[in-house]
């Protein structure tokens, strides 16, 4: 028995990675490991010593739960380094009505979201909120931009017409993909037509997202897109992408529009 | 009807955009109504959430951070810009306090008073503290405190603030006055206030009588 415990309380003697207890059902300690020695003063032998008092009472109520063997909770312990340190706490009850308690020390785990979040609030303390305004203002303006760059017209109750207005970017064509989806399936439109006659410059992430659009069309019609009016460097940058069996390229809207009718 | 625990999903999820958008659908109230009405309970709720074994520490500082980005924002957009009173004050957490988001309110309630504030938020360390009260000279110092264990050190502040050629008169706020007796902690002249609405009442006592002291 340890000098300093003249009470039950007993040294477990084995090598444990994490500081370890055990109580009899009263919460008298009965059994503690080297660690536990270490990080708590143990001259009382009752737990509530070393429990900070808001989370002895937390203790005492969540400390048995019948749908869970083991039971898992943080407490605030009073450590030798600090009267409120917190644990992560892995308890579990005996036949005997012991419980034997791992705890886990959280404040080293926890002290880099502290970091994070005093450099989050000092951002805030600087940011100011009548330019973040104005960046919302715009950001909303430019995505209404967006939608109006690619309108959706229905020509027959089986043909519908896309022209894309300005640049092709990744932004434009999700705003675009997003509700030109949705008209071609609630319309159950079979021949889609995508006019590029307005189209300005084509970035890679617009073009990347605007096959990915072409897949999904092609996939929901079951038919070929028609791209109208594309540019030679376009063409060559969409052939890339191997869309034989997608897609068809066609001069101009008239072209497409007078071999659909004389068919 | 609002909602605190509504508010406070949100916050635990750390989704700004849902938090500002379900604080701006309710009732329009003033800046303190909606401190101390909406901000204040969803967050007591968060704390009763950990007492409960819902949620863990690292939840609440998430949900610490989404708050203090509607307060913030709140501040912007329902402050009027008032007229200033050349009065001022600064406010802090004591050292190793991490919970600011009522003293951020408070803060932002004396700026809507006219004052010129300086906020520090969480954990600053007394010295810090002295060499900047005796530079910018406040009339006023707010302090918070919400771990017991703290208490000492409230103690050192006050009487370490009471040395300065102008000694500012200090205000003790934060989750321990509504629990506590914290005068054995404090001096004669410091001033205990439990939450925003007493804050705001003694502002508005402070207002009248520094016109009345003009006026004479």
């Amino acid at each position: 028995m340890n000098k300093q415990n003249p009470n039950k309380m007993q040294h477990f003697n084995e090598q444990l990675p994490l500081p370890f207890l055990k109580l009899d059902k009263d919460g008298t300690i009965i059994l503690y490991s080297t660690l536990a020695m270490e990080h708590f003063d143990l001259s009382e032998d009752h737990i509530k010593h070393i429990v900070d008092n808001e989370s002895y009472e937390k203790l005492l109520r969540y400390s048995s739960n019948d749908k869970a063997p083991v039971v898992r909770m943080e407490l605030n312990m009073k450590s030798r380094t600090s009267p409120v340190t917190l644990y992560e706490v892995y308890l579990t009850w005996d036949n005997e009505l012991h419980a034997s308690m791992i705890l886990l020390p959280k404040d080293q785990s926890n002290m880099q979201l502290i970091e994070k979040m005093m450099s989050l609030q000092k951002r805030l303390a600087e940011t100011d909120f009548e330019l973040y305004e104005q960046r919302e203002e715009l950001e909303q303006i430019l995505s209404r931009l967006h939608e109006l760059s690619g309108p959706f017209i229905p020509l027959t109750d089986k043909m519908c017409l896309i022209p894309l207005f300005g640049d092709v970017t990744e932004e434009k064509i999700n705003v675009i993909s997003h509700s030109c989806l949705q008209s071609v399936f609630a319309g159950e439109y079979e021949d889609v037509l995508i006019d590029f006659t307005a189209v300005g410059n084509v970035e890679d992430k617009g073009i990347e997202q605007f096959v990915r659009l072409l897949k999904t069309l092609h996939v929901m019609t079951g038919k070929i897109i028609k791209i109208i009016g594309i540019k030679p460097h376009t063409a060559k940058t969409l052939n890339k992408y191997a869309l034989e069996g997608f897609m068809e390229f066609n001069q101009s809207l008239k072209q497409v529009l007078q071999t659909h009718f004389t068919k | 009807m609002y909602c605190p625990k509504e508010l406070a999903g949100y916050f635990l999820e750390g989704n700004t955009v849902k938090a500002w958008k379900y604080i701006n659908e309710q009732e329009k109230l003033t800046l303190l109504d909606t401190y101390h009405a909406m901000i204040t309970p969803a967050m007591q709720h968060i704390g009763y959430l950990w007492e409960t074994n819902e949620i863990s520490v690292a939840d609440e500082h998430l949900a610490t951070v989404t708050c203090d980005y509607v307060v913030s924002r709140l501040a912007h957009a329902r402050l009027a810009s008032p007229e200033k009173n050349n009065r001022k004050a600064m406010f802090l957490c004591l050292e190793g306090e991490q919970h600011y988001i009522g003293l951020k309110m408070v803060n932002s309630l004396f700026e809507e008073m006219g004052w010129d504030t300086k906020y520090y938020g969480a954990n600053l360390p007394v010295e810090y503290i002295l060499k900047t009260a005796e530079a910018w000279q406040p009339a006023v110092v707010g302090l918070s405190v919400s771990i017991v264990y703290h208490l000492p050190k409230l103690k050192e502040y006050i009487e370490e603030l009471s040395k300065l050629p102008n000694p500012p008169v200090v205000i003790v706020g934060g989750r321990l006055t509504e629990k506590y007796d914290l005068k054995p902690y404090c001096s004669e002249n410091t001033i205990i206030l439990k939450d925003l609405k007493e804050m705001r009442e003694w502002l508005n006592y402070e207002q009248t009588k520094s016109k009345q002291d003009a006026a004479l």
